[in-house]
């Protein structure tokens, strides 16, 4: 279990100094300075051509993309993000302004998913194939086919235009989130409910329940201690797809609702070609990431011992 | 099965005569008929600058369709050549590949894309490149796992030991086998191509203005919402039955070759 752990840590490590390494490309290539980009990132926006000379000087940007990464990287490691290229504004108070509204409307959304996809697909499994589950999975196929920002378009217009329930731009109060919540939501249900359903199905012919249940064994605790934790499986290695799906999401979502959040700071950033604050968002998810999955690895292997350290 | 064929056939016939079945020119300005609702003359109505938007959704087709065709087939070339190096290539070369698929993994593909094709310039050939290099993961994962599988079949151990070099034996041994799962893989990431694009489009990093993308239309219509609902329907409605029409028919393929592979 150690060796594992640590050869999945080890992994993490690789994959984020790779992506490190294309952020940087990335930004290297971008049409425009990059000689200004690093500036920019460093000190304030209030530049002068010796400043960015002197970077470019201290970079070695006119020598090597290596140098140039180390530099760039090492107020990075330290977390130190900068100031922002068109407000002269550290980078990080306000990214973390951005996360407090994007992280509860994505768990939000993932709550929501649940709710709906959780029950949707133990009715659905009751009588596979029957009207219910062909219902269910016709419903699920199409909700992974609508766009979520058409969707909340969709919501907008019947909700706030049409019914005026309720607010449709802005944040300011709780209200403000329920439909960005409920866009979003239903997205997850739809993805959600199809892998639920193959989870329960695959778990219920599993070899070994009939005889559990000759024992005696009652469809209750069958369903409990054999099924439950068999169909948890698939759901939670592909967690981390779904907080990719999450995360997507809200950068529409946040767009069409007009909220606040990393989504909306994200294209702020890239229309105002704000380098510092692109890099510090890319830099972030990516951490998350790696860390929700490495999470993720970590807990596949608690709860099903059979996969080693082999089958990563 | 039948019937979703059918559906993805007229689809695509709908996006290749397009222009042929579109009553008017989709970029053609007609001021004085702006934000029309749906009549005779417009069956879906126009837009805020007059354009027809029945013809624009017909040529819209050929953006969102043709794009995500030629999207789904560059990162399937991607993939499949990084899936079947790995495999091929020696222990080091399938670890290096694979950190790389995940370091690609390590970032929600939508958001990598808008990144790259927003740092690059708005336009169709960034939104090109930035759905490719974001999408080709899933291919090289489901190749090298077959590859794996079939490294130790006995005609591959055969060739190998007969001397054929790699690509003759990724030629002849492993894409013959590939290319059903490939396939469904590939219906998958057509319908996310075609999402992809829309969404780009509508955040304004995709295909620009005039041209008739789906999601630059939705964009557009976004803005007279409570003018023209219905004028906020209609690119949709394009995206969600082109992309139900591709997943069912990627399901049916699935099914089918199960079904095929349990008769073996």
């Amino acid at each position: 279990m150690i060796k594992a752990i640590g050869g999945l840590l080890l992994r993490a490590v690789v994959v984020l100094s790779g992506t490190a390494i294309l952020t940087f490309a990335l930004l290297w290539h971008a049409p425009g300075d990059p000689a200004q980009a690093i500036a920019m990132a460093r000190f304030d926006a209030l530049l002068t051509e010796d400043v960015i000379d002197q970077v470019r000087e201290e970079v070695g940007l006119n020598a090597n993309f290596w140098q140039a990464f180390w530099a760039w990287l090492g107020p990075l490691l330290r977390f130190d993000f900068g100031y922002s290229a068109v407000t002269g504004r550290p980078v990080w108070p306000d990214l973390w302004a951005a996360m407090t509204y994007t992280v509860p409307l994505a768990l939000a959304g993932l709550a929501i998913g649940l709710a709906v996809s959780l029950p949707l697909a133990v009715l659905a499994t009751k009588r596979p194939g029957g009207l219910l589950d062909r219902a269910a999975v016709g419903v699920a196929s199409l909700g992974a086919a609508i766009p979520a920002y058409w969707l909340g378009l969709l919501l907008i217009l019947l909700f706030a235009v049409q019914l005026r329930w309720l607010p449709a731009m802005g944040a300011r109060t709780t209200a403000h989130a329920i439909l960005p919540a409920v866009t979003l939501g239903l997205g997850v249900a739809a993805s959600l409910t199809r892998i639920i359903r193959s989870g329960i199905l695959e778990a219920r012919g599993q070899p070994f329940l009939p005889a559990i249940q000759r024992r005696g064994v009652t469809e209750r605790a069958l369903a409990r201690d054999h099924i439950a934790p068999h169909a948890a499986i698939p759901v939670v290695t592909l967690f981390g797809l779904e907080l990719a799906f999450l995360l997507e999401g809200a950068v529409l979502v946040e767009v069409i609702f007009g909220r606040p959040g990393l989504g909306t700071f994200l294209v702020q950033a890239i229309v105002a070609r704000d380098f510092p604050h692109v890099q510090a968002v890319v830099v972030v998810t990516a951490l998350a990431f790696v860390v929700v999955n490495l999470l993720i690895d970590i807990i596949y292997r608690v709860i099903d011992p059979r996969i080693g350290a082999e089958n990563a | 099965m039948r019937s979703v064929l059918i559906l993805v056939v007229c689809l695509i016939a709908l996006a290749v005569l397009g222009p042929l079945l579109a009553p008017y020119d989709p970029t053609a300005i007609d001021i004085p008929n702006r934000l029309s609702a749906p009549n005779a003359t417009f069956p879906l109505g126009t837009d805020a600058l007059g354009r027809d938007i029945l013809s624009r959704l017909l040529y819209g087709a050929r953006w969102s369709l043709g794009l995500a065709f030629l999207i789904s087939l560059l990162s399937l070339t991607i993939g499949t050549a990084v899936g079947l190096l790995a495999t091929l290539g020696g222990k080091i070369a399938d670890w290096s590949l694979m950190r790389a698929t995940d370091t690609f993994l390590a970032f929600p593909e939508l958001v990598a894309a808008v990144v790259i094709a927003g740092l690059m310039g708005a336009g169709t050939w960034s939104l090109i490149f930035a759905l490719s290099v974001t999408g080709w993961m899933r291919y090289a994962r489901v190749v090298r796992g077959i590859g794996l599988s079939l490294q130790s079949r006995g005609y591959v151990v055969q060739a190998r030991l007969a001397g054929l070099p790699g690509w003759s034996i990724a030629r002849w041994h492993y894409l013959p086998s590939l290319i059903p799962s490939l396939t469904v893989v590939w219906t998958g990431m057509f319908s996310r191509a075609i999402l992809g694009i829309s969404a780009l489009g509508f955040l304004g990093f995709g295909v620009q203005p005039p041209n008739p993308e789906w999601g630059a239309m939705l964009l557009d219509a976004r803005v007279h919402m409570r003018s023209t609902p219905l004028q906020m329907t209609w690119p949709g409605v394009a995206v969600v039955i082109c992309v139900l029409a591709i997943n069912l028919a990627g399901d049916a393929l699935r099914d089918a070759l199960a079904k095929e592979g349990s008769h073996e």
